[in-house]
């Protein structure tokens, strides 16, 4: 466990062009305000208005400025994929952890819930919430977070029942560590680059359904969203907006995801020995 | 390690299948609109006439079995006839061949087709008819109510007459014009209608029988009855099929339908390839239900704070781009006889007004949203986010922008989106502040303005607090005279929007493109009680 794991990210070309997406989104995200002079609620211009200087992609169909729904779309993207990612790390951390080290009817039980919960699709169970609470960002991050963990509690379980069974942590144990100690001093430190994996896989996932369920208008109809765009601008297929409505939000969804995809294969290859060519150690 | 991502073959091999499916996506959304004017005609030689419609699916054709709104009763309509109908001009005999009113007796009588025969060669006559009123006043149809209808009456086979317990008005247009006539060897010992899905359920003596349906895909297929009593249709087969409106064009471009409706944006468009346009009425209404059952909703004046903080000229011009009328607060779209001017006066925009009410009721502005006892005035708006199908129909971006307009005018709105038939749901079990919605039926006889403002559907306003308005809606429904029917009705109009219980916003415009193999037409009123669409069967005979 004692690679160079960001050395080996960023020096691979999957993983620079991975990083890079993900830096330039969130930069995008982060400087939406400065990018644009536009308000994405405000009505700027008249519908369907093709690109020009004041309007880069044009006006919708309500004469909104689509390049500042472009930039703030971002925004709720990258917030819910991240919120996401943290909160169902936690969530598997906690499941995949205690259950291994507890061991034994805790661990069978835990183990079985996390079997029914990965069947059910968090798609239908977004759509019912949504009938009975307000659909917003927050309460979203939620539902999708408690869809996303039991994945990543199996492999973390699995991990760390590899992990219990090493030496430091069983010489640590032998000295009379306390398990809170095995966890927090010598197994989740040496799961860091398998839960920066499973952040990104739980990001991507997170980005694609959001706009998933935006798009099919299961969402915060107050909060600009690229699903929400597509949907919208799939109604006026029949004119030419399309090209400065459909497109550039698609490719901005599908850079988003590429992004995230590309630095989860380029961490695999560090993190799996027989995907990886070469190894870059800590100090080198 | 457990692999997390599926194997990479390459780094480069990954980009490229990255890049190909960016293209894939380009060439996708290019599809959408690659349809020209002279592409190769998919169903040239096809005899068969298709409608398109964006939902599909409207229930099973059967009187109980479709669904309660309009396209539903349409395509009912194809298989059973009633004892009058409408075309172009007005009323024409059907199953009826005249009919006359007897004063002294409160009673019509209708002289009947002694050639029509149901699709299954049974003779039609007059025990049907009896048998049908009986039937639909113990089995309720959502569309008649024969709640007036005292007795019906054989006066021989082809001879009956319909007693009223009181006079009526819109008897001809909303029973005569709307009741589908029930086969009684057939429904006889049919205790539960709507679970009567059987093909002998589809036996009526319509001009089209149907040969197909799937509720799946959306999808009936008509075939012409032969022995129609008024002809041979001139279409042999029909088909509804569901596309989307925005993809309607294309499907008529590539002669893969007949006629469909399409968004007002490329009607033009069309109409200049040689497609004919039809523009119908503006009889569908998209409305602001209030819940007037709970505060502060239940104020009069709170709602007329709220018909004046709401610009309806700009969600015209905005929302639906110009296509479409300004709601009337009177209810009436301006292009229906019944329209009264004054009424649709009230109310034009105006923030102030609104805050001048509101300051009126106790309530106080304080950063720009107002208060009373502390608590800031906060209400839900529920739209609909994932759309109906119904053109015109309002969704986020009316929700959006009637949100800015209010809380402009210092009311703070949260937006919710839900899927149509839950808001509907809620909207019915009065589990809502505010909501957007919509329903058509505008243009047919004023027992309309009954349904939709006292009646108990969800799409009306359920408002009978008004004394006032109760009388006058009772009133307009007894009157026969013509000239004193309309005082009524424009005394309802003007009640309304004082009491203002359920605010209309716009009324979209519906355009229909048809490639003229059949001249279609708008009916006068709508097809039976009002359905606001360009397909009467009447015009698929010769």
């Amino acid at each position: 466990m004692h690679v160079n794991y960001w050395r080996e990210v960023h020096t691979t070309s999957l993983g620079r062009i991975g990083l890079g997406l993900i830096i330039l989104m969130a930069a995008t995200a982060a400087l939406a305000p400065l990018l644009t002079t536009c308000q994405p609620s405000a009505y700027t211009g008249a519908p369907f208005a093709a690109p020009s200087a004041q309007h880069w992609l044009g006006t919708n169909d309500v004469g909104q400025d689509i390049w500042t729904h472009l930039l703030y779309g971002a925004r709720t993207s990258l917030a819910v994929g991240s919120g996401v990612a943290l909160l169902s790390l936690c969530l598997s951390v906690l499941a995949g952890c205690s259950s291994a080290l507890l061991g034994g009817l805790y661990d069978r039980l835990l183990m079985r819930l996390v079997d029914a919960l990965i069947i059910i699709p968090p798609v239908i169970v977004a759509i019912l919430a949504a009938a009975y609470l307000r659909p917003n960002t927050i309460l979203l991050v939620f539902l999708l977070s408690a869809f996303s963990w039991p994945g990543g509690a199996r492999v973390i379980r699995a991990q760390t029942l590899s992990l219990k069974e090493r030496m430091p942590v069983y010489a640590a144990r032998t000295f009379g560590a306390s398990r809170r100690r095995l966890l927090f001093s010598h197994i989740i430190p040496d799961l860091g680059p398998l839960l920066i994996a499973l952040m990104i896989q739980d990001a991507r996932r997170a980005v694609f359904m959001e706009a998933g369920l935006s798009f099919l208008g299961v969402c915060d109809p107050t909060i600009v969203s690229w699903g929400k765009m597509m949907q919208h601008a799939l109604k006026f297929v029949y004119m030419d907006v399309w090209r400065w409505w459909l497109l550039p939000t698609g490719f901005a969804l599908s850079l988003t995801i590429m992004g995230f995809t590309f630095t989860g294969f380029a961490l695999e290859s560090a993190l799996n020995p027989r995907l990886r060519k070469e190894v870059s150690h800590a100090g080198n | 390690m457990r692999t997390l991502f599926s194997k990479p073959s390459t780094p480069i091999g990954l980009f490229a299948i990255s890049l190909l499916a960016l293209a894939l996506l380009v060439l996708a959304a290019t599809g959408c609109n690659t349809a020209k004017k002279g592409d190769r005609p998919a169903g040239l030689q096809d005899p068969i006439y298709t409608i398109a419609d964006p939902a599909g699916d409207w229930g099973f054709p059967s009187p109980f079995a479709h669904y309660s709104r309009g396209p539903g009763y349409v395509r009912m309509s194809f298989i059973f006839d009633t004892l009058i109908w409408k075309d172009n001009q007005g009323y024409i005999p059907a199953l009826a061949k005249s009919w006359e009113f007897l004063k002294d007796e409160n009673a019509y009588l209708f002289l009947l087709q002694d050639q029509a025969t149901w699709h299954d060669g049974h003779p039609f006559t007059a025990k049907d008819v009896v048998f049908s009123m009986d039937y639909m006043k113990a089995h309720s149809y959502e569309w008649v109510n024969l709640g007036v209808v005292k007795k019906a009456e054989a006066v021989d086979d082809f001879t009956v007459k319909l007693y009223l317990n009181r006079p009526y008005a819109p008897f001809l247009e909303h029973i005569a014009g709307t009741a589908p006539i029930l086969p009684e060897h057939i429904w006889k010992d049919i205790q539960e209608p709507r679970q009567f899905l059987q093909k002998e359920a589809l036996i009526g003596t319509g001009p089209f029988k149907l040969k197909d349906y799937s509720k799946e895909q959306g999808t009936y297929l008509y075939e012409a009855y032969s022995q129609y009593y008024q002809g041979t249709p001139k279409i042999s087969r029909l088909k509804f099929v569901k596309v989307r409106n925005e993809m309607a064009a294309a499907a008529l471009r590539q002669k893969q339908v007949n006629v469909a409706q399409v968004p007002p944006e490329i009607a033009g468009e069309l109409k200049k390839e040689g497609l004919r346009k039809l523009t119908g009425r503006h009889d569908w209404v998209a409305k602001l239900m209030i819940n007037h059952q709970k505060a502060p909703l239940d104020s009069v004046e709170f709602r007329q704070a709220l018909a004046y903080a709401i610009d309806r000229r700009a969600l015209v011009a905005t929302c639906q781009r110009g296509h479409g009328l300004e709601g009337s607060p009177g209810l009436v779209p301006p292009d229906n006889s019944w329209f009264n001017a004054r009424a649709a006066a009230a109310y034009p925009y105006d923030c102030v007004k609104a805050a001048e009410i509101l300051a009126g009721l106790g309530y106080e502005k304080k950063d720009g949203c107002f208060k009373k006892d502390g608590q800031t005035l906060e209400l839900e708006l529920l739209i609909s986010g994932g759309g109906t199908g119904v053109s015109g129909f309002p969704g986020e971006r009316e929700g959006e922008m009637v949100k800015e307009m209010l809380e402009t005018a210092g009311i703070k709105i949260n937006l919710r989106s839900l899927e149509a038939k839950i808001l509907d749901n809620l909207v019915n079990e009065w589990k809502f502040d505010l909501a957007l919605s919509g329903h058509g039926g505008m243009g047919g006889d004023p027992e309309t303005l009954n349904k939709v403002i006292s009646g108990k559907a969800f799409i009306s306003a359920r408002f009978n607090r008004s004394d006032e308005l109760n009388l006058l809606l009772e009133q307009q429904m007894k009157e026969t005279d013509q000239d004193r029917r309309r005082e009524f009705v424009n005394r309802i109009q003007e009640v309304y929007a004082r009491e203002m219980p359920c605010l209309p916003l716009y009324y979209p415009t519906w355009d229909y493109l048809s490639d003229d193999r059949v001249s279609l037409y708008f009916t006068p009123q709508g097809i039976g009680s009002g359905v606001p669409q360009p397909l009467n069967k009447m015009s698929f005979l010769n």
